[in-house]
This record gives C-alpha cells, sequence and structure tokens, in this order.
C-alpha cells in the first residue's frame, strides 16, 4: 500500500486520538476538592480518554506498519452476517446499482439543515420549516413542484397543529415581521 | 405465580382501555410502514416516534413504542419475499428461501409461513418474558454495586464484542459514548466536566438527543449521498397469504422451537438485537436442520428460522430492560428512554413501583403480535404499496422529526444543534465504519456504569479486586472479559485455518 494512503487510512483513528489527548488534558485540569482516599471526578473520564489512545494508537501503528491484520479483528455480529450472507449469492437486491456517491448532495443536505436550525428563530417554525422542506426534497431529486408544495405546505401545518396544540410543545414563533405569519396560523388553528 | 397471572390481566385490562388500543394499532401500522420501508429502520422509526410521546400518559406512552418495536421485526419480511428488497438488515436471510419461493409462484405460502413465524415465536417468548421478569428481578434486589457494575461491563462487552466491522472501532465508538456521559456537573464532587462554560451541558448532554442524532440524522445524511431511490413495485395486485394448516406446522415444530429460543436468548444479550436472532437462526437451522442440505432453495424451514427468532428476540430483549434497567438493543434503549422521561426508572424496584405500566408493556406484546398478524393477512396489500411513496420525502419529515424530538426535550436550540452534530457524528461513523449501537448504549449505560463503579470504590478502599472476589459479580466479570476477548481467539483460530488449508 502506498504511504499517503496507508496515511489517509489512519486518519479516522488520528482524529480521535488527537481529540482524546486534548480532553486527557481538559480532564487533569477538573477543579475539585480532593478527599484522600478517595478516586476524584476525572478518574473515569481519564480512564476512558486512556483506554480511547491507547485503542487508537494501536490502530494507527498497525496500519503504519502494514500490520492491519490485528487491527482488523471483526465484531461476531459481522462475521455471523458475513458468513450466512457468503453462502447465499442472494445477499444483496439482483441488479441493485452500485452504491452512488453524491458528496455536494451530503454538503448541500448538512448545510441546509445547520441553515435551518440557525434560521428558524427568526424566520419562526412555520416559514422556515416549510422552506426546508421544499428544499430538501429538491435537492434530494424530487421535481413534481405541485407535490413538493403541497407536501412542505400541508406537512407543515400538520407539525404545527401537532406539537403545539396536541403535545404542548412550544415551537419557535420568529421575529417581527415573520411572526406575524406563524401568530396568524396559530389563531386560526386555535393555539393560544 | 398467581400474582403474575392476575397482574398480567389487570394489563390487559389498561391494554383494552379505547385510547390505549387506539394507541397500540397506530404503533403497530406505523412499525409495519418503518419496516417495509427500506430507507427506514426499525430503530429510527422507534425514535421518530418518541417525540409524539411527550404528551402522553406513561402507558400509552410505552404502549405505542412496544407496538412499534414488535411490528418492525415483521413487516420487512413481505418486502423480501415479494419484490426482493429487504426492509431491514434483519430480513436478509428471507431473501434466500422466501423470494426463491415466491419465485416458484409460493408467495402466498411464504408469506402465511412469515405470519405464522411472527406469531408463533413472539407469542412464546412473549409468554418466557412474563414468566422471567419477576424472578429475575428478585434476584437482581440482591445485588449490591459491584454487580450492577459486572452486569453493565458485561452487557458494554458483548455490545463492543458483537457490533461493528472491526472490534477497535467498537471499542472506540463505545469509548465515544461513555465520554459523552461524563459531560456535565459530577454527582459527587459538583465538578464540571467537559462543559467549556456552555450553560446548558451543565446539565449533561441528553442521550435522546445523540440518538436522534446518530440514529436518525445520520442515516439521512447518509442516504442523501448515496441518492434517494424508490423500488419499482410489480404485481401488487396478485398478493395474498395463505396460512400453513395445523399439520404443516407440527412438521415443522423443532425449526419453530429452536428459532424461538435462538431469538429469546439473543434477546437477552445486549447488543445483540433482532438482526444476529435472525443470522443466528437461519445459521443453526443450516447446520442442525433436518433439511439442512436444502436451505437457500426455497423451504419452509428458511422462513421459519429467521422470522420466529426475530420476533421472539423482542420477548428476550424487553427482559433486562425491565428487570435491570438495561437496554439490550437501539429500540429498548428508545422504549428506556420514554421509561425515564416519564419519572419511571426500570430496574429491580419497578415491580414494587410500577407494576401496573410492566405489565400493561407485556400485555402489549401479546395484544400487539395478535394485532400484528390480522393487520398483517389483510392489509399487507394497502402496506406494501408505501414502498412507490418516495424516498426522499419520507427523510425530509425523518429530519423533520428529529429536530422536533431534539427541541421538544428541553425546549432549546441548543439541543437541536447537538442532535445536527450527532447527525454528522452518526453519518462520520457509518461511512468510516464505526458502530452506532456502542456509542448510544455507552451514553446510555455511561452514568450508571460510573456511579456503580465510584460507589464500589468508596466503599471498598479503591480496592478493585472485589469486582473479581464476590460470587456473582466475579464469574460475571470472567464472562464479560471472555466475550471480550472471543473476538480475537475467533480470528486467530480462522487464520490458523486458512495457514493449515493445502
Amino acid at each position: 500500500m502506498a504511504g499517503g494512503a496507508r496515511f489517509s487510512r489512519t486518519l479516522p483513528y488520528v482524529v480521535p486520538g488527537v481529540a482524546a489527548g486534548y480532553l486527557y488534558y481538559v480532564a487533569s485540569n477538573f477543579q475539585f476538592n480532593e478527599r484522600p482516599g478517595t478516586l476524584g471526578p476525572d478518574f473515569w473520564p481519564e480512564a476512558i480518554l486512556a483506554l480511547m489512545i491507547v485503542t487508537c494508537l494501536f490502530k494507527i501503528v498497525a496500519e503504519l506498519a502494514a500490520r492491519n491484520d490485528a487491527a482488523e479483528i471483526g465484531g461476531v455480529l459481522e462475521e455471523i452476517i458475513e458468513e450466512s450472507a457468503g453462502e447465499h449469492s442472494a445477499g444483496s437486491p439482483p441488479g441493485a446499482p452500485l452504491v452512488e456517491s453524491h458528496p455536494y448532495l451530503l454538503i448541500a443536505g448538512m448545510a441546509l439543515t445547520a441553515g435551518y436550525v440557525m434560521f428558524i428563530q427568526s424566520l419562526g417554525f412555520f416559514i422556515a420549516t416549510v422552506l426546508y422542506l421544499a428544499l430538501f426534497i429538491v435537492l434530494g431529486g424530487y421535481r413534481r413542484w405541485g407535490v413538493v408544495a403541497a407536501v412542505s405546505v400541508a406537512g407543515t401545518l400538520l407539525l404545527l397543529f401537532f406539537f403545539m396544540k396536541v403535545v404542548y410543545v412550544s415551537l419557535p414563533i420568529g421575529q417581527v415581521p415573520f411572526a406575524a405569519v406563524t401568530l396568524f396560523l396559530m389563531q386560526v388553528m386555535g393555539i393560544r | 405465580m398467581e400474582g403474575t397471572l392476575h397482574n398480567l390481566l389487570i394489563g390487559f385490562g389498561h391494554v383494552f382501555e379505547p385510547l390505549n388500543l387506539l394507541v397500540l394499532l397506530v404503533g403497530i401500522i406505523l412499525g409495519l410502514l418503518v419496516a417495509v420501508l427500506p430507507g427506514l429502520t426499525l430503530v429510527m422509526g422507534v425514535v421518530l416516534a418518541l417525540p409524539f410521546t411527550y404528551g402522553m400518559h406513561v402507558i400509552p406512552a410505552i404502549i405505542l413504542l412496544t407496538a412499534m418495536y414488535v411490528s418492525g421485526t415483521y413487516a420487512g419480511a413481505w418486502t423480501s419475499i415479494l419484490f426482493r428488497v429487504p426492509g431491514e438488515p434483519m430480513d436478509v436471510p428471507l431473501l434466500w428461501d422466501g423470494y426463491t419461493m415466491a419465485r416458484r409462484g409460493e408467495a402466498a405460502n411464504a408469506l402465511g409461513w412469515t405470519l405464522m413465524s411472527a406469531l408463533g415465536g413472539g407469542l412464546v417468548a412473549a409468554v418466557v418474558m412474563v414468566l422471567l421478569a419477576q424472578p429475575i428481578a428478585k434476584i437482581a434486589l440482591t445485588f449490591s454495586t459491584p454487580e450492577y457494575f459486572a452486569i453493565l461491563f458485561f452487557g458494554l462487552a458483548s455490545v463492543v464484542s458483537l457490533g461493528g466491522a472491526t472490534l477497535v472501532n467498537a471499542l472506540i465508538s463505545l469509548f465515544a459514548g461513555l465520554l459523552i456521559a461524563t459531560v456535565g456537573v459530577d454527582d459527587t464532587y459538583g465538578t464540571h466536566r467537559f462543559t467549556f462554560n456552555v450553560p446548558l451541558l451543565s446539565d449533561g448532554i441528553d442521550y435522546l438527543v445523540v440518538m436522534v442524532g446518530a440514529y436518525g440524522l445520520g442515516e439521512v445524511f447518509l442516504r442523501l449521498e448515496q441518492g434517494f431511490k424508490s423500488a419499482p413495485l410489480q404485481a401488487i395486485d396478485q398478493i395474498k397469504t395463505r396460512l400453513p394448516r395445523l399439520r404443516e406446522m407440527l412438521a415443522f415444530k423443532g425449526t419453530f422451537l429452536r428459532g424461538t429460543l435462538t431469538g429469546i436468548i439473543v434477546g437477552l444479550v445486549p447488543g445483540a438485537g433482532a438482526t444476529v436472532a435472525s443470522f443466528l437462526s437461519y445459521g443453526i437451522e443450516s447446520q442442525y436442520g433436518k433439511r439442512r442440505q436444502q436451505m437457500g432453495s426455497g423451504i419452509p424451514e428458511g422462513i421459519i428460522a429467521p422470522q420466529t427468532a426475530a420476533t421472539s428476540s423482542v420477548g428476550g430483549a424487553i427482559i433486562p430492560l425491565v428487570t435491570l434497567g438495561i437496554p439490550g438493543s437501539g429500540a429498548t434503549a428508545i422504549i428506556l428512554g420514554a421509561f425515564l422521561l416519564h419519572g419511571l426508572q426500570p430496574g429491580p424496584q419497578v415491580f414494587a413501583t410500577s407494576s401496573n405500566i410492566v405489565y400493561a408493556m407485556f400485555a402489549s406484546v401479546f395484544v400487539g403480535i395478535i394485532v400484528m398478524c390480522v393487520i398483517g393477512y389483510f392489509a399487507i396489500k394497502v402496506l406494501v404499496r408505501v414502498l412507490d411513496f418516495p424516498e426522499v420525502i419520507v427523510s425530509a419529515y425523518v429530519v423533520m422529526m428529529c429536530i422536533l424530538g431534539a427541541f421538544a426535550a428541553r425546549h432549546n436550540v441548543i439541543d437541536v444543534w447537538l442532535m445536527v452534530i450527532f447527525g454528522i457524528l452518526g453519518y462520520l461513523f457509518e461511512r468510516f465504519k464505526f458502530p452506532i449501537t456502542p456509542l448510544v448504549l455507552g451514553v446510555i449505560l455511561g452514568p450508571l456504569a460510573e456511579s456503580s463503579f465510584m460507589t464500589t470504590m468508596i466503599s471498598h478502599d479503591n480496592d478493585w479486586t472485589i469486582f473479581f472476589t464476590r460470587p456473582v459479580s466475579g464469574p460475571l466479570m470472567v464472562v464479560a472479559i471472555i466475550t471480550l476477548v472471543y473476538p480475537v481467539l475467533r480470528h486467530l483460530r480462522h487464520k490458523s485455518k486458512i495457514r493449515k488449508a493445502p
């Protein structure tokens, strides 16, 4: 295996390993009044972090030394499934397409979701949710505009009614001028 | 025994109250729909139903989630058999014989065997659940903190040992979960741990936020990356179920029994759920069944074995949840969440404090299985049409439910941010083959494990050998260590086999 590829395979273990190292440092600086003969509140997290660091290091060393065999010990479940599936050709649906990858869709979906959370307080639940649902459905490749509009608006109204009227969850109303829309809908639905 | 029957009857009384019965019906239908849709997993479905229970009383809330859990183990078989589209991973073994039967024109028979397997396996497991729960709880009442820690250690060890592409990844996932559980103010010293001056973090990270994000949002992100698809349906009008005759069923009593036993035992083990039960049972039938040579060629045993095990694992998994407060699977972890949301802590005391709720849950398993089979028999044609529904629309609403679920827990947008972060983490975990179940069970069981460990240390002068010297905790710790080491031994044996092969 090329050095670059090997290094990139270690990344999923370097990141948690480094994070664990930093958190270990944080844990070792917890402020508390020590009681003689008693384990402090830092003991448990430090123990977990130490185990995590050791596990990550083991995997990184195994990858870099190209002795990945030892680090590839599978979970029993995975092996049971692999063994069973291996004996049958129909393990996956026939003609099933190879797994595609659309990283831009993923990034756009994550950004859209983060944007929704960011703007829900100012736009209010109704406007933010209608926009989010419509954009998400379009982003996912669905192009029947009438259905998109109906599903987004009707679904949001239903959610608004259920959560505010039935289970009494106080959803964000939004800020002026958007709050007027939510308040109007609440009035129509008899939500106080 | 008489007391148990009496309590169970009271439980049935609760379930047959009109509102609770309606909730059960809704739960069964939702569970069936979730199981049919390949984009939604059983655990995800139960997670998404959780926000709807916030405003409910505890009994209907538990009935709703239990009903979804029960029926979620059944309907995925339909699409496996009819369209070769497994609704859930647990339904993959049903492709091998079920779909082969359908291709031979015996789809109605295959669906009949599935229904009777779910019914038989589920009901027998429910009886075992009722009979075992109270005695186990009585034994658990005698446990002290070292025993509790040993049980938790065994639970976490088995989660790591069973789950995940690699042991290392499962361990990292578990440690991450245990660490997340330490965020907040420490109970003993009042120390702020990993709160980074964020006031909301002082209360800790709600494990529901972790579960909703990692299981729900993470899965949607993964599907978004792969591109949403809907399965084209064919010949839906010809779908019907032909129930096997009693004589036919008696011919397969051994398979029914093996499948049910496997399901119950696997359900009892933390970390192993319906999927393990289904695959393991198929494997056992392939090795020990009368017609093992013909497995995979479209014989009823290939349907009975996985389906009885999958449905009977529900009864098994509810036992540790109720008696020890330890969820054995993702779905039972969410049901535990519903208990906690309503101020109830499952565990050995639960039979003394809230036996009506526990027995209502037990009764809902019985009624749920029967209702599920009745609906399955009559409404299969209608329910499988949901496959025609665009996956992207379902996913958009899954995200909405995740967001609302996280928000409704504490009415705080920071929880929604945390949920999104855990959604991204869940996606990364899936992408890099880190299993999510150890993460979630680590978050849930972490506080219990820490408090039982720390209390034991305080009570026994920091002598850690106490875990190994007590009559109950000692063997449990040894079994837990063996469980943890087992994948390594399995790997070494496999390697030596390869080396010896010519």
